[in-house]
This record gives C-alpha cells, sequence and structure tokens, in this order.
C-alpha cells in the first residue's frame, strides 16, 4: 500500500489522518438539509400565468379532442389559386399573369390619387379607368410617367388643376409592369391589340424623352399623336418571349 | 452532523474520500470519453456548417455530404459527449447523496465500453450512409440494443444505491436521479420500436419529435437540475430555499415530459389534438423550470457574487438559465402564429443546440469542473483557460440560437411563400449559416482549454496546492468561493 503512486490522494491510506485526504475533499461543505419555506408569491403568480397561458392553448387548438378533426385552429388553407390542373398549372404561371401581379404590386404608388379602382377623386384627380390618355397610343402614357404633369389638364372632357411626380426613379421593368396593368385593367383595348408594355419598349421612351426637364402640359402632351405606340417587339403573353 | 452547518466531521471528510476514490475510474472514464466525442462533435458541427453555407465543397465526396455530417455531428453531440459526461455526473452524485461506494466499477467500466462503442458503431453505419433520416435516431435500429445495454448496465447500480440511502427525507437531487435511470429506457425503446422504415411514415415523424423532446425534458433536465440541486447549496453554503417548491418543480417535470414533442408538427397530418395537448404540455412545463430557477434563485439572494468566483456554480447557473430559455421559446413556438412560420426553418436546428449545448453541455461542465478535483487529487490549472471556456462558449451558443432564429426567419419567410421557387428560401437564409460555422469555432475555442486542462488533470498533472481554482482569483490564493467574495468585498474590487 505504501507504493502507491499517487501520493496526493492518499487514497489508500485507510483509516489515516484527516489532514491527508485531498483539499477538495476536506474543504468541502456539508449538503444541508433542504429547507422548508413555503412557496413564495413570485413563482406562484408566474405558474398561475403559465397555466392560464397553456388551458388557452389547449382550449383553442384541441378542437374537443375529437379525432376525425385534423385541421389546426389558424391554420392557413393552401393558398394557391383553385384550378384545373393543379400543382402543375400553378406552378407555370404564365409570363402575363406574373407580368399584371407584379403591376399590380407598383400601381399602389398610384392608388393614393387615382385609387384602387383607377377611379380618381372627382375634381381633383383624374380617373386613369377608360382615360382617353390610357385607351390611347402608349408613346402619350409612358410620356406621362416618365416626366409627370403639371397645371390645368382635360381627362375625357373633364378639366382639373393639379401636379402628377415624374416616376422615371422606377425601373424601365417596374414602369412597364405597371403601364400594362392599367391598359390592361382599366383601358379599353382597341381589336388586335394586348396592351403588353415590355420593359424595351420603356427604354424607348427614355430615351425618346430623355431631354426633357419639366412636366408636361396638355398642349405638350397633344403635340404627340394619340396613337403612337412605343417602338418595341410583341411578345407572346405565355413565355414572354418575342413573338415569332 | 456537527452543529456548525457547514463544517464537515472528520468521519464525513474521510467517507466522502472512500466514496469519490470508489467512482474514481468509472467517472474519469466518462468523462474524457465524453470530452473526446465533443471534440469530433465540435469539429462534425463546423464542417456541417461549411458544408450548408458553400453546398458546392467537396462535391464528389458522399462522406462530407450534409446529410450524413450534420446526423453525425447531433449523434456524437448528444451520446457521445452529453449523455456519457451524464452518466458520469449521475454515477459521481448518486454515490455522495446516498452515501454509498460504488461496488462494482468494473462492471460500470464495461459497460462505458459498451455505450463508446454503440455511439463508435452510430456514427459510423450513418457516416457510410446506412442512417435514417430521424434525427437523434438517424442510426439503424439494430444499433440500439448496445446504447440500450450499455445505459442499462451502467445505470442499474443507481437502483441499489438508491436502497442503501441512509434514512430520512430523500434529497430532490436523488429523486430526479432515479428519475433519468429510469425514464430514458422508457423513451429510447419506445422511440426505437416504434421509429422506422417500416410502419407509419407520418406517426414515425411525430414519434421522433416525441422522443428528442422527451430525451430534453426527461433526461438532459434532470440529470443537470439534480446535479443543480446538490452543488448550489454546496457552494453556498446554505440549504436549498424550498422543499416544497422543489417538489413542485420534480412531479411537474415527471406529469409534463411525457407529453411534449409532437407540437413541432403543429398543423401536421395528425388529429389536431395531439400536437394541441404537445403544445400546451410545452407551455406548462415552464412551470418546472421556473420552480428550479426560483429556487435556486432565492437559495443564492444576498450570495449572487458567488457566481463571479465559483467556476462550477457560473456554468451551472448559465445552464439552468438556457434551460428557462429553451423552454420559454420552445412553448413560445408551438402557437400556430410563430409555428407555421418556424416549424420546418433552422430556427429548430437554433433550438436542439440551445437544449443540447446551450443548457445541458453548460450545466455538465459546471459539475465536472466540481468532480474532477474530488476524483484526481489536483485542482484546475488555470482560471484563465475557465474564464476563456465560459466565454466562448456563451458567445457561441448566443451566436447559433440568434443567427438560426432570424435566419429561420428569413428562410421561412420564402418557403412559405407558394408562388417563390424554393431555392430562395435556401438563398436568403444562406448568410445566417455562417452564425453556425462561427458558433462552432468559438466553442471549438472554448473546449480547446478545456480538453487540455482535462488531459492534464487526467494523467496527475493538475496544479498541486490547497485551494481550490477560481475565476477571478490567483490559484490556490484564497479557500473558497466565499471567501473571494469576501476579500473583494474589503478591497473594493467587483
Amino acid at each position: 500500500m505504501s507504493d502507491n503512486p499517487d501520493k496526493n490522494l492518499d487514497y489508500e491510506a485507510e483509516g489515516g489522518s484527516v489532514v491527508d485526504v485531498h483539499d477538495a475533499v476536506r474543504r468541502e461543505k456539508v449538503l444541508p438539509p433542504t429547507g422548508k419555506e413555503p412557496i413564495s408569491f413570485g413563482p406562484l403568480i408566474l405558474t398561475a400565468l403559465v397555466l392560464i397561458l397553456g388551458a388557452g392553448y389547449l382550449g383553442a387548438y384541441s378542437n374537443g379532442f375529437r379525432d376525425d378533426i385534423y385541421v389546426t385552429k389558424y391554420y392557413r388553407p393552401d393558398p394557391r389559386p383553385a384550378g384545373a390542373g393543379g400543382d402543375a398549372a400553378a406552378e407555370k404561371l404564365a409570363w402575363i399573369d406574373q407580368w399584371m401581379k407584379d403591376g399590380k404590386k407598383v400601381y399602389n404608388n398610384c392608388v393614393p390619387c387615382h385609387g384602387p379602382a383607377g377611379a380618381g377623386q372627382p375634381g381633383l384627380f383624374p380617373p386613369l379607368k377608360d382615360s382617353e390618355w390610357v385607351n390611347g397610343g402608349t408613346t402619350r402614357l409612358g410620356a406621362i410617367m416618365l416626366k409627370g404633369i403639371s397645371g390645368p389638364f382635360t381627362v375625357n372632357g373633364v378639366g382639373y388643376n393639379n401636379i402628377m411626380a415624374p416616376w422615371d426613379t422606377l425601373g424601365d421593368e417596374k414602369v412597364a409592369q405597371v403601364l400594362t396593368y392599367i391598359r390592361r385593367e382599366f383601358g379599353t383595348l382597341k381589336e388586335g391589340e394586348d396592351g403588353i408594355v415590355t420593359t424595351e419598349m420603356v427604354k424607348a421612351a427614355r430615351e425618346q424623352f430623355k431631354d426633357r426637364t419639366t412636366p408636361w402640359d396638355e398642349a405638350g402632351l397633344r403635340a404627340i399623336p394619340e396613337d403612337s405606340m412605343l417602338p418595341g417587339a410583341k411578345v407572346d403573353p405565355q413565355t414572354g418571349q418575342p413573338a415569332q | 452532523m456537527s452543529l456548525d452547518l457547514n463544517q464537515a466531521t472528520p468521519e464525513d471528510i474521510r467517507e466522502r474520500a472512500a466514496i469519490d476514490r470508489s467512482v474514481r475510474y468509472p467517472v474519469l472514464f466518462f468523462f474524457t470519453s465524453a470530452a473526446a466525442w465533443l471534440f469530433v462533435a465540435t469539429l462534425l458541427g463546423f464542417l456541417s456548417g461549411l458544408k450548408l453555407r458553400v453546398p458546392t465543397l467537396w462535391e464528389d465526396c458522399p462522406w462530407l455530404g450534409y446529410s450524413r455530417l450534420f446526423p453525425v455531428h447531433m449523434l456524437a453531440l448528444v451520446y457521445g459527449w452529453a449523455m456519457q459526461a451524464g452518466l458520469g455526473v449521475m454515477i459521481w452524485l448518486m454515490a455522495r447523496l446516498t452515501r454509498n461506494e460504488l461496488k462494482n466499477p468494473v462492471t460500470v467500466i464495461v459497460a462505458g465500453h459498451l455505450w463508446n462503442a454503440g455511439v463508435a458503431v452510430a456514427v459510423i453505419t450513418v457516416w457510410a450512409g446506412l442512417g435514417r433520416s430521424m434525427p437523434w435516431l438517424d442510426f439503424p435500429v439494430w444499433v440500439a440494443p448496445l446504447l440500450f445495454i450499455g445505459y442499462l448496465m451502467v445505470t442499474l447500480w443507481l437502483i441499489p444505491m438508491f436502497r442503501a440511502r441512509r434514512a430520512g427525507e430523500v434529497y430532490v437531487s436523488e429523486m430526479y436521479l432515479i428519475g433519468a435511470a429510469l425514464w430514458f429506457p422508457w423513451i429510447f425503446a419506445t422511440a426505437n420500436l416504434l421509429v422506422g422504415d417500416e410502419g407509419a411514415a407520418t406517426m414515425s415523424t411525430g414519434i421522433n419529435a416525441w422522443y428528442m423532446s422527451n430525451l430534453i425534458y426527461f433526461w438532459f433536465a434532470p440529470v443537470a437540475l439534480a446535479s443543480a440541486y446538490y452543488l448550489v447549496p454546496k457552494i453556498a453554503g446554505r440549504p436549498i430555499h424550498s422543499y416544497p417548491l422543489a417538489q413542485v418543480g420534480f412531479w411537474a417535470l415527471a406529469v409534463l415530459a411525457g407529453w411534449t414533442g409532437f407540437q413541432r408538427y403543429v398543423g401536421g397530418p395528425f388529429p389536431a389534438w395531439i400536437p394541441a395537448v404537445s403544445g400546451a404540455a410545452s407551455i406548462f412545463i415552464i412551470v418546472a423550470v421556473v420552480a428550479a430557477g426560483a429556487n435556486f434563485w432565492f437559495t443564492l439572494r444576498g450570495r449572487q457574487k458567488l457566481w463571479e468566483y465559483s467556476p462550477t456554480l457560473r456554468f451551472t447557473l448559465f445552464g439552468v438559465l438556457m434551460f428557462l430559455a429553451y423552454a420559454v421559446l420552445s412553448g413560445v413556438s408551438s402557437f400556430f402564429s410563430l409555428s407555421q412560420v418556424l416549424q420546418f426553418s433552422h430556427f429548430v436546428v437554433g433550438l436542439d443546440t440551445l437544449a443540447v449545448y446551450g443548457f445541458f453541455s453548460m450545466a455538465a461542465f459546471g459539475a465536472i469542473y466540481y468532480i474532477v478535483p474530488r476524483i484526481t487529487g489536483c485542482e484546475w490549472p488555470s482560471p484563465t483557460l475557465i474564464r476563456g471556456h465560459f466565454w466562448f462558449s456563451t458567445y457561441g451558443i448566443g451566436t447559433v440560437v440568434l443567427t438560426m432564429l432570424v435566419g429561420g426567419f428569413a428562410q421561412a419567410g420564402q418557403m412559405n411563400q407558394w408562388d417563390q421557387a424554393f431555392v430562395r428560401s435556401v438563398e436568403v437564409a444562406n448568410g445566417w449559416i455562417v452564425g453556425r460555422i462561427v458558433a462552432w469555432l468559438l466553442i471549438a475555442a472554448a473546449n480547446l482549454g478545456f480538453f487540455y486542462q482535462l488531459a492534464l488533470m487526467f494523467i496527475g498533472r493538475g496544479r498541486r496546492s490547497a485551494g481550490p481554482t477560481l475565476i477571478h482569483a490567483e490559484p490556490g490564493s484564497v479557500g473558497s468561493a466565499e471567501e473571494a467574495v469576501a476579500l473583494a468585498g474589503a478591497g473594493g474590487h467587483h
């Protein structure tokens, strides 16, 4: 026993002096018996809160413990549009539908003045719905969009006097999307016209009006031929690629 | 017992020394092999994060795919490190609490080898591609008996020890230990019998989630709390505040833990009441955590400064705090408004890591810092390395939880947009994955010092002097954390 290599431990010195035992063991305090304090107020309140929360949860979600109910309350059903084709149809969203959807998002910028349905506000802001300017060529529409309008202005025979800010800070794609949206949603399209404005067309408009630094007045706009269309290839509404 | 409650009698001290000697080799075996697995797990955590961030890395090597690295990382972390460290803590605690020497150290060491073999086989089979995509149960089902028998061979010895305890009130730590010893075989066997390739896939997934939640609440929690209930009064030198509160905490855990788990798939294809019951249980169970936390808080009232000096207390209390964080996060995220967003996102990984590393591992470190000097006969060499261990671990766990929470929101926000390509959800979350890489690097940095110190103590080259190694004190200069607090008070520091 005396050849124990671990002298510091001295565990083999059975019955030896306490001092030989390693200090960590010696200095250690006795584990005192547990106190008998009653449960205090703080934990009780917290417990009550947790119980209320949990019981509320159980009440709201358990659906009366019925085996045949699988749909959790507050569950949002599948947000995809219903219709023939199901998943496949939903995944293959036509290009024009996506383009219109994005256009609608951009149109949120226009809603404060022109209203969600493009009706405008009588006496203040002109309508877009069936407006001669929307129904007409895309050049005029693009010009207004990019440079804005200031001063007296007539729409469908009604006079307005207000300011429209130029929206040339929006990207070409966003301008194209919102113009498409406005024409297809609010305009009356001519026979054989699809109302689509492409990014290429908006680029052309930017080029055409790049020297103009001030907003349009009515006379300046009317100088643009009513049926003038922005140059650019027609696209296939399904794919967004130039039509054959 | 002597009149001064805090001073041990010579008989007490001799008894302690004899108990520590009897468990010395098994406990050291568990701690050192656990630390080795922790090293492996840390490395794999880093690699799996890197692979997730840069998926084109090592494209031709299936062994280095995320689908193998991540499960292997978790297996090494949960079974290799956490549970193994927990087993060591259980043996030492039970021997000390019941004042029994361990009669069969050899059997326990054999069982320990069996457990390690089980973990190694589990890791290798999953790494070789034989795994099942069942988190924490990825190994082929025939590996389970190895772990199961290894576990039983260790913990069965706790039962006769408990039966041979001294007369008198059962200490709350003993209740937690017996609970943990018996609950694990139940949940492990149930999960392995019911989860698998055959049978209902949906239910397998649900039971898998039940198992993970139960391993946390039915094993990690009781082992960590048993250790905390033993160490906090020892270091504070005063009794645990309230026995009734401790009882409430224990029974709340015992009654509620088994119901938790299914809330991970709230809204899934189960009868709605099943996840609802789980969700409610995961909220109710916060009571168990609050009870334990409040008890430690009241016990330490007026002596919080001990936290600054005692490594054991600091790691243990941090673990309890993270347990609270875990319980609250997991309860809150079972509400459908959050769950519908977060349930399939990186957030879940953050939550699991919080439980295994932030909570349990930190509590286990606390116990190891206390136990190892007693069974090796030397002191931890460096307060600086202990401090580094604590802070780097804290930063690591903070990083992983925060980035996974925010990244989970970003990822899930895209996943829930039906008309967005799935890859968008990967792209937006990709930046946050860096958090995981950084976190495991920080944790590796934290643990290097720990490994080094543990190795020194294992070969008997720890610091040889009277007086513990405290965090803000010259090694060996003061006899206890309490003295250090008193000295600092007098000198005006801190």
